[in-house]
C-alpha cells in the first residue's frame, strides 16, 4: 500500500468523520438537554440540505442565503417536532422506547415526504470554494472539505461555551439534569427541551448543507447518518462535547481504512460492529467519565 | 385465534363463568368459521393479503414477546426472516433438498446466531439495546447483498418449489392461508403457556423489577438470551414459509425496512399481549393498501399512523381491546 494511497484515504476518512461528528453532535445536543435519543438526526440533515438545494436551484438565491435557510428549515422542523409530537408524548408519561418510536416514526415520515414532494433524485449543492481541493504531500482534498472541518470545529466550540457560559445554555442544562430543581429555581423546564430541539435542528440542518456538497443527498439517507452519527456520539462519549469529534474521525478513519484492506461493500457492516462493541466494551465512550445514563 | 384475547376474570361465580365460558366458545366458534370461510369468497389479493398477515404474526410475535414480556427493543427481526428464507431458497434449489430441511437448516442458524450475537449484545438496554439491533439489521442487509454466492445478492434465488403436504400443494394463497394461520394460532397458544408458566413470571418479574427478580434466583441475562433465541426460530420459520410461498427472494424483503416494520407490528398490535401480534400484522398489511389508493403519499400517511400509535395508544390495539373486555367484563358482573 503506498503511502500516498494511505494519506488519500486517511482525509476522506477524516472527511467523513466530521461529517458523523456533526450529526452526532446534534444527537448529543438532544441527548443531554433531553435524555432522548433523536433518531430523526439525519431528517434534519436531510431537510436542511433539500431546503438549501431546492432554494438555490428554484428560487435561484445566493449560496449564503441559501445555506442559511437549510439551517433555519433544521432548526424550524426541530421547533416544530417537540412542541407538537414529543411534548404531548411526554405528557402522556412516554418511556425511552415511546420516544425512540416516535422519533423513528417522524424520520420515516420525513423521508417518505420527501420522497413525496421531491422525488428519488439525489441532489448536490455547490461547495464552498468550488470543486476545487487543495494537495497535502500528493494527497487531494476538496477545499470544501476544509471549510466542513474548520465549521464544524467552531461550531463544537460555541457549543461548548453555550453550555459553559451563557446563562440559557446553563439553564438547559440544569434542566436536563435536575428537572425538578430547575424549575423550582424559575427554569422553565418545557421551553428548554424545546430550545434543545431546535438548537439540534439548527445543528441537523447545518450538518446537511455542509455534507450536501460532498455526498448527494436523498430522501432515504437519513437513517444511516444517524446511525453513524450515533456511533461517533457514543464512541466518544454522549456526555463530553468533544466526543462527536473524537468519535467521528475514529469511525472515518477506521471506514477508509476498512474500505482499502478489505472491500468498500463491507463498510457499513465495520462501522455498525463497531459501534456494538463499543457500546458493549466502552459504553462511555472513548472521553467519557461519568457514568451513562439510559443504558 | 381470536379466543386468545379473553380471559374468564377469576373472580367470577361459577354460574355466571359458565354462561360467560358459554359465550366464549360461541364467539370463537363464529370466528372459526368466519376465518375457514375467508378464501372461499374473498379476492386472490385479499387472500394474498392475509396469508402475509399470517407470516407477519409469526415473525413479529417473537418480536412482540421480546418488547412486551422483557422489554427488549429488537430490530433484528429481519436478519432471522432473511436468514430462515435463504436456507430454505439454498436447500432446496442449489441441493435439492426437502423442505423441512430448509426449515430445521434456517432456524438452526438463526438460533446459533441469536445465541452468538444475543450473549453479548443482551447485556446493553434501553437505547443502546434498541440501537446495537439496529446495527445488526444494518449488517445483516448489507452481508446479504454481499455474499451473492450465497444469496444471489440483489438478484435473489428464484424458482424455490411450493410446499407440498402428502401429496396436497400449496400453490394458491388460498391453500397457503389454510397452512400459514394454523401454525400461526399453535405458535399464538405457545406463547400463551409460556407467559402463564414459571418461565412467563419470571419474565416478567425481570422486565418490571430486574433486581428483584435477580435476588429470586432469575438468571436475567441467561433468560434474555433464550427469549432472543426464542424470537429468532419465529422469525426463521416465517422466513422459510415466506420462501416457499412467493417461491422467489431476494434481498429486497429483508433489509431495515422490514425490521422496523416488524417492530411498528408488535407496537401496534400491543407488545403486552400476545393476540396483538394478529392485529399488528393484520394492521401493517392491510393499512399500506388502503392507504395506496391516495397515491403516492400512503407512506407518508402510513408514518403517520405510526406516530398516532405511539402517541395515543400506547398500549397497542391488543391493549385497548383487553381495556374493553374488561370494562364489558365489570359492566356484566355489576
Amino acid at each position: 500500500m503506498s503511502g500516498t494511497l494511505l494519506l488519500q484515504s486517511a482525509l476522506a476518512g477524516i472527511t467523513n468523520g466530521f461529517v458523523y461528528a456533526l450529526i452526532g453532535l446534534g444527537i448529543a445536543v438532544i441527548f443531554r438537554g433531553t435524555r432522548i435519543i433523536n433518531a430523526m438526526q439525519g431528517e434534519f440533515a436531510l431537510v436542511g440540505g433539500m431546503t438549501a438545494s431546492l432554494t438555490l436551484d428554484r428560487l435561484g438565491l445566493p449560496l449564503a442565503f441559501a445555506a442559511l435557510g437549510g439551517v433555519a428549515a433544521g432548526g424550524l422542523l426541530g421547533w416544530i417536532t417537540d412542541l407538537l409530537l414529543v411534548r404531548p408524548t411526554r405528557r402522556r408519561g412516554g418511556t425511552e422506547e415511546s420516544f425512540l418510536l416516535l422519533t423513528l416514526g417522524i424520520a420515516f415520515a420525513i423521508s417518505a415526504g420527501v420522497l413525496f414532494l421531491i422525488g428519488r433524485d439525489s441532489r448536490l449543492l455547490p461547495g464552498i470554494g468550488g470543486e476545487g481541493s487543495q494537495i497535502f504531500f500528493d494527497a487531494a482534498i476538496r477545499t470544501h472539505a476544509l471549510w466542513l472541518i474548520a465549521i464544524s470545529a467552531l461550531v463544537m466550540l460555541l457549543l461548548w461555551l453555550f453550555y459553559r457560559r451563557t446563562h440559557i445554555g446553563l439553564s438547559m442544562m440544569a434542566a436536563s439534569i435536575d428537572e425538578e430543581g430547575a424549575a423550582s429555581i424559575g427554569i422553565d423546564v418545557p421551553r428548554m427541551r424545546t430550545l434543545t430541539f431546535l438548537l439540534g435542528g439548527l445543528v441537523g440542518g447545518l450538518a446537511g448543507v455542509l455534507v450536501s456538497p460532498l455526498i448527494t443527498i436523498h430522501y432515504e439517507m437519513g437513517l444511516l447518518l444517524t446511525l453513524k452519527g450515533f456511533a461517533a456520539a457514543i464512541l466518544g462519549g454522549l456526555t463530553n462535547p468533544f466526543g462527536a469529534v473524537v468519535g467521528g474521525v475514529t469511525l472515518g478513519l477506521i471506514e477508509s481504512l476498512a474500505v482499502l484492506s478489505v472491500s468498500s461493500g463491507y463498510k457499513d457492516v465495520i462501522a455498525m460492529t463497531i459501534l456494538i462493541l463499543i457500546m458493549i466494551v466502552l459504553p462511555n465512550g472513548m472521553l467519557g467519565k461519568r457514568t451513562r445514563t439510559g443504558g | 385465534m381470536k379466543e386468545l384475547a379473553q380471559e374468564v376474570p377469576a373472580s367470577m361465580s361459577p354460574a355466571r363463568a359458565g354462561s360467560a365460558q358459554l359465550r366464549i366458545w360461541t364467539v370463537s366458534l363464529v370466528l372459526l368459521v368466519l376465518w375457514a370461510s375467508v378464501p372461499l369468497f374473498a379476492s386472490r389479493s385479499a387472500v394474498d393479503m392475509l396469508v402475509f398477515s399470517g407470516l407477519y404474526t409469526i415473525a413479529g410475535l417473537g418480536v412482540t414477546f421480546l418488547l412486551g414480556q422483557c422489554g427488549i427493543v429488537s430490530l433484528a427481526q429481519s436478519v432471522f426472516y432473511g436468514i430462515g428464507a435463504y436456507s430454505t431458497a439454498y436447500c432446496t434449489t442449489h441441493f435439492g433438498w426437502p423442505a423441512p430441511v430448509g426449515f430445521v437448516i434456517g432456524i438452526g442458524i438463526s438460533a446459533a446466531i441469536a445465541v452468538a450475537v444475543g450473549w453479548p449484545v443482551l447485556r446493553l438496554s434501553g437505547y443502546f439495546l434498541a440501537l446495537a439491533t439496529l446495527a445488526l439489521a444494518i449488517i445483516g442487509q448489507v452481508l446479504f447483498t454481499e455474499w451473492d454466492w450465497l444469496t444471489g445478492g440483489t438478484l435473489g434465488i428464484g424458482g424455490v418449489p411450493q410446499l407440498d403436504l402428502f401429496g396436497f400443494v400449496l400453490n394458491t394463497p388460498q391453500r397457503f392461508y389454510y397452512l400459514v394461520w394454523p401454525l400461526a394460532a399453535a405458535v399464538l397458544l405457545l406463547h400463551r403457556n409460556l407467559l402463564h408458566s414459571r418461565t412467563g413470571l419470571a419474565m416478567r418479574a425481570m422486565r418490571d423489577a430486574p433486581a428483584a427478580a435477580a435476588v429470586l434466583g432469575v438468571d436475567n441475562h441467561a433468560l434474555k438470551v433464550k427469549v432472543f433465541v426464542l424470537s429468532a426460530v419465529l422469525g426463521a420459520l416465517a422466513g422459510s414459509l415466506f420462501a416457499h410461498y412467493v417461491s422467489f427472494v431476494s434481498v429486497d424483503s429483508f433489509g431495515v425496512d422490514r425490521a422496523i416494520n416488524f417492530l411498528l407490528l408488535a407496537v401496534l398490535g400491543g407488545a403486552k399481549t400476545i393476540i396483538g401480534a394478529v392485529f399488528g400484522a393484520l394492521f401493517i398489511t392491510i393499512m399500506p393498501r388502503v392507504l395506496s389508493q391516495f397515491g403516492d403519499i400512503h407512506a407518508v400517511l402510513f408514518a403517520g399512523c405510526l406516530i398516532a400509535a405511539v402517541m395515543f395508544l400506547p398500549e397497542g390495539f391488543g391493549g385497548l381491546l383487553q381495556r374493553l373486555a374488561q370494562r364489558a367484563g365489570a359492566s356484566a358482573r355489576s
